[in-house]
């Protein structure tokens, strides 16, 4: 694996501190759908809709950004964790990284197989929200688990 | 591929986090090639042999189905 597109190590701590709060407000958000008033914005929108047109192409956009916020930051702590370098950074864990990363694929496409065929309307647009995220954190916590999982070690 | 690195480890009386240490690499490193789970890069492999003052064959051999 290409080392060189990692990270220092020392984002991978403050990954987790970004993350795991993310995580957090994602999962209470998803239940909750709470929208604090003060994220309310005006934004710049490549492409955007409202109720009387659509398809407006470079406009402004007025909405509540709550939503938005939580997903970049939780997608930025994810990166920041899932990518950088552990503090040694060998063949090895290049290894196990590149084979997490292919089982997350794996998992994710499978679970949204199961999705595509089974879950119809609304819910799966809900789907397809957690689906954003879901590559990124099977791959950590498949990582950081085969990673962690503390060897015996007989002397 | 089998190898001898836990005996080798126990004749030098280090520890798997020794070894790692000596040859700039982690612990779950040392770790998976002494289960079997990992089979070393060349240069890896080579480290190792001239950490012990051996040749590679002695340390890493080809098993059946290799």
């Amino acid at each position: 694996m290409n080392t060189n597109l990692l990270l220092p190590h020392r984002f991978k701590v403050i990954g987790w501190w970004i993350l795991i709060p993310a995580f957090g407000l994602g999962v209470l958000h998803s239940i909750t759908e709470f929208e604090a008033e003060w994220l309310h914005a005006r934004v710049f929108a490549f492409w955007s809709d409202n109720l009387f047109a659509q398809g407006h192409f470079f406009q402004r956009y007025e909405t509540n950004i709550t939503a938005t916020i939580i997903g970049v930051v939780l997608v930025l702590g994810g990166l920041l964790v899932g990518f950088s370098r552990e503090k040694v950074e060998d063949e090895y864990i290049a290894n196990l990284r590149l084979t997490s990363l292919m089982w997350a694929v794996w998992v994710n496409y499978l679970l949204l197989l199961v999705a595509l065929l089974f879950i119809w309307g609304l819910p799966f647009l809900t789907v397809m929200v957690y689906n954003m995220f879901t590559v990124l954190v099977i791959f950590i916590v498949r990582f950081n688990i085969l990673l962690h999982r503390q060897p015996r070690e007989i002397a | 591929m089998k190898n001898t690195l836990r005996v080798e480890r126990a004749i030098h009386a280090l520890t798997q986090e020794d070894l790692a240490n000596r040859i700039a690499v982690s612990r779950q490193t040392i770790h998976a090639i002494e289960a079997g789970k990992y089979v070393p890069s060349t240069v890896l492999a080579l480290k190792i042999a001239r950490l012990f003052g051996k040749p590679v064959e002695s340390i890493f051999m080809l098993e059946d189905g290799d």
